[in-house]
């Protein structure tokens, strides 16, 4: 099959940026990488780009199509010939590129660091291994698969407003240890991730689930991240502050009480600062009377599924079938069973 | 298309966004599409509850899919991005687990609330008109075109992604919000980020971070000569609408880019008029495009 494609080039010696054109035969089964690699040995030696593995394990050879982040070595080159389309190569967003279609991975690998990817021990640990649950292993299961690729940074829409947003990579790895059971992180370990460019800097763009090649569902990740932080009752940063209103609202009215929403999420003085924005949306009938709620039918029945939800969330904590790990004790009590 | 729906509006289409409950009563009407109110509804949840308490969101979600199930009907429409990822979420993980099914109706049934079957499919109102015998619908009663007016189409977020919950379309290269435009007589025009976040979810508590989001669909849309911006989602809307004067100041741009929400474009083309469709509940005036729109007519 013949397989063209335009390839974003960078030289970083003399600055020059160009979109270069180029033509390869392939068999049928070639993928991405495979065709860049003909185009080093046939066409021209000097376009870079990593790899390694070959197989969607080393997370070496993440790279855009068309705009869209995946594996070279993942990504067959058929149904792109078939579509007739040129697709363009061009390196990962997110982060600065070195040359060609090689990014400099050092900020990614910074950002994994500042979340301790690492487990935090126990001050007793168990004279044996430790054994944990296939449950227990399951809670970690889906964040435990990431390859550390960066497809997901590559299109973090936060990332790209703050470049310094710990990102769907770093979180995820979080989310790996904040719910592994044999970590004693606790709070702690939340708290690195609670503050400015932590967890509530996700605008839920979902792009890093969907670029995901391994099934991270990094998203669910950073929610899992969130809801440990908020459960743990850790609600001083505006991100958990605006979930609260939430939970309230529904339990209040059932709807969402928007004119809370503003002094509970940024505090009474930003909100009184604001005041000229709020007159702007109530001149165009966009303020609900706060005095007055909306109120759902049937508001009994949510009240009661709130308070029946939470009492059964709480006993599922105090057992440890849910929930980022088991307290301490009863975890070692398990453990010398 | 169905002929009836169980009818989701949503916190925000029933609070601050009223002329998106109203334009889309209004255009259902002129579809022949029945809209069957859930009289006990509440709040999906949104990305807040799901996040924060996710046991609780799931229940939230289940008692309005089981209310939808007790009116007898089989598709539950949304008319909010992010009411579309709750919902089909929540369905989609309920239908594929009976065990958890059967503890979620235990708890519904604890509290007197109707329990649910898995019977329910959810479906955006971008989805009934984009295609099939909507679509034929829409082009039917698109009787006043839009003739020389250019539209961005702004999609947001969570009616594209993650696909495997929402999958109606590519999520890079979605086309539904564009066969609509055109289907309404006006011009779809084409810019990069009309796939991206409108920053919205965070817009209170990381407000910076949320601007910079805001910002580059106005900058793009500018620049493709939008005379408007239409979106299918109640957030996108408010942020691209309400903030846009913040986005304005932040980037020292002038934008004055009105929003339409998809019904208010489709009520346009079909012949509905600027009462009905009450574009003064909007905070940029829809002027320069609504002129175009109702001063040709």
């Amino acid at each position: 099959m013949h397989v063209t494609l335009k390839i974003q080039r960078y030289n970083p010696e003399t600055e020059e940026q160009s979109l270069e054109t180029y033509s390869v035969e392939m068999n049928e089964e070639a993928t991405l990488l495979d065709t860049l690699d003909a185009v080093k040995d046939q066409v021209d030696g000097s376009l870079s780009y990593r790899k390694s593995c070959r197989m969607a394990v080393c997370g070496s050879c993440g790279m855009r199509i068309d705009g869209a982040a995946v594996l070279a070595c993942k990504t067959p080159m058929k149904p792109i010939v078939e579509s007739g389309e040129v697709p363009v190569i061009s390196p990962m967003g997110n982060l600065p590129v070195i040359k060609d279609l090689v990014v400099d991975m050092a900020p990614f690998w910074a950002k994994f660091r500042a979340v301790k990817p690492y487990l935090e021990e126990d001050e007793n640990p168990p004279v044996k291994e430790w054994r944990v649950q296939q449950e227990e292993l399951d809670r970690v299961m889906t964040e435990a698969l990431c390859i550390q690729c960066g497809c997901c940074v590559s299109e973090c829409n936060s990332m790209e407003s703050d470049p310094d947003f710990l990102g769907p990579a770093a979180l995820a790895k979080a989310a790996r240890f904040v719910y592994d059971v044999r970590d004693r992180g606790g709070k702690e370990r939340l708290e690195l991730y609670n503050g400015p460019h932590g967890v509530w800097d996700c605008t839920r763009c979902y792009f890093c689930n969907q670029r995901c090649p391994k099934g991270v569902h990094p998203r669910d990740a950073i929610a899992k991240v969130g809801a440990a932080i908020y459960q743990a009752g850790m609600h001083s940063d505006p991100g958990a502050r605006h979930a609260k209103v939430f939970v309230k609202s529904t339990h209040k009215t059932g709807y969402l009480l928007e004119t809370n929403l503003v002094p509970e999420t940024v505090g009474a003085i930003n909100a009184i600062k604001d005041i000229p924005f709020a007159l702007k949306l109530a001149r165009a009938g966009k303020v609900p009377n706060p005095l007055r709620p909306h109120s759902a039918n049937k508001l009994d029945e949510v009240r009661k599924l709130h308070k029946l939800i939470e009492a059964q969330e709480q006993a599922a904590y105090a057992e440890g079938t849910a929930g980022p790990r088991r307290p301490p004790e009863e975890a070692q009590a398990k453990e010398s069973e | 298309m169905k002929s009836s729906y169980a009818y989701y509006p949503g916190c925000l289409a029933s609070l601050s966004q009223k002329e998106l409950d109203t334009s889309t009563r209004a255009i259902a009407e002129k579809l022949g599409m029945t809209l069957v109110d859930i009289p006990g509804f509440t709040c999906c949840g949104a990305g807040d509850v799901h996040e924060a308490r996710p046991e609780y969101y799931l229940h939230l979600n289940a008692r309005i899919l089981g209310q939808a199930e007790q009116l007898g009907q089989d598709t539950l429409m949304t008319i909010c991005n992010v009411c579309t990822l709750n919902l089909r979420q929540a369905n989609k993980k309920l239908q594929a687990d009976p065990d958890l099914l059967e503890r979620v109706n235990r708890n519904l049934k604890e509290v007197g609330a109707a329990s649910y079957s898995g019977g329910v499919e959810v479906r955006h109102l971008l989805w009934e008109i984009a295609e099939g015998d909507g679509y034929e619908r829409l082009k039917e009663i698109a009787q006043r075109p839009l003739v020389g007016v250019k539209i961005a189409p702004f999609y947001g977020c969570q009616i594209l992604r993650p696909s495997r919950l929402l999958g109606f379309e590519d999520p890079d290269r979605p086309q539904s919000l564009e066969r609509i435009i055109e289907a309404c007589g006006a011009e779809a025009v084409d810019y990069p980020s009309k796939i991206k976040c409108c920053g919205f979810p965070i817009v209170l508590a990381r407000s910076e971070v949320a601007l910079g989001e805001l910002i580059q669909p106005l900058v793009e849309a500018k620049e493709a000569g939008a005379d408007a911006m239409v979106t299918p989602c109640p957030l996108c809307h408010l942020s691209l609408d309400a903030w846009q004067g913040k986005a304005s100041r932040e980037a020292d741009m002038e934008f004055n880019l009105p929003i339409f929400h998809l019904a208010q474009l489709v009520g346009a083309a079909a012949g509905l008029s600027y009462d009905e469709l009450q574009f003064k509940r909007h905070v940029v005036r829809t002027y320069p495009a609504t002129d175009k729109i109702y001063q040709g007519a």
